[in-house]
């Protein structure tokens, strides 16, 4: 079961400055994260999303999330 | 863990080959996985030549060599012309705006891609259109 406070957290940490919000979309390791962030300017989508996916890295690792969704956006 | 050099040879070679290469779960004709098929979908609604590999026969094995050539683990992944540009996410979302029919030289879709109305039994399968050696 993810904690979805600690992982806006662990998105916000690695993205300073980002609008992060964690939604669970069935089940509790069924994630969607929408996050905006200045850092995305610029970057494709795919890296963009890489990005996201890093800091909640340890998460998937150690089977707390199954799936994740991103959603990103530049402010 | 490493991923195993020969295949990771072999899906190098596939994705210089194929200017546009799906690996998903199952085939474009008998998809596995719902977020597979929607790729498909995606790219029958651009009416694009595509190569599929089908991931399912060695998961993990190619888990591994994506994760080691593109930072990337999940399946489906579109690459075209040598770059991942994404999973089931980032196509629809492309499609949708545009960029995807930009990228690969086509028309935008004049219909919306239609909703998937069943899922294919996972029954039989026939073979891939590709085999990984």
């Amino acid at each position: 079961m993810a904690d979805l406070a600690e992982l806006k957290e662990m998105i916000e940490a690695a993205l300073p400055g980002a609008d992060v919000e964690v939604v669970d979309e069935g089940g509790g390791d069924h994630l969607r994260a929408i996050v905006s962030s200045e850092r995305f300017e610029g970057l494709s989508r795919i890296d963009q999303h890489r990005l996201v996916r890093a800091a909640v890295k340890d998460r998937f690792e150690d089977g707390s999330i199954h799936a994740l969704s991103v959603q990103t956006s530049t402010p | 863990m490493p991923a195993d050099p020969e295949l990771k040879a072999k899906v190098e070679e596939l994705i210089a080959e194929n200017p546009v290469l799906l690996f998903m779960k199952g085939t474009p004709d008998a998809p596995r996985c719902g977020f597979s098929m929607r790729v498909v979908q995606v790219l029958q609604a651009l009416d694009v030549q595509y190569g599929a590999i089908d991931v399912l026969p060695a998961l993990q094995p190619l888990r591994e060599v994506t994760t080691e050539l593109s930072d990337w683990q999940t399946f489906p992944q579109l690459y075209v012309k040598g770059e991942l540009v994404g999973g089931c996410d980032i196509i629809e979302e492309m499609l949708d705006s545009g960029e995807l029919a930009e990228l690969l030289g086509v028309e935008p879709p004049e219909a919306e891609v239609p909703e998937a109305e069943r899922i294919l039994p996972g029954g039989s399968q026939t073979s891939p259109p590709m085999q990984l050696g």
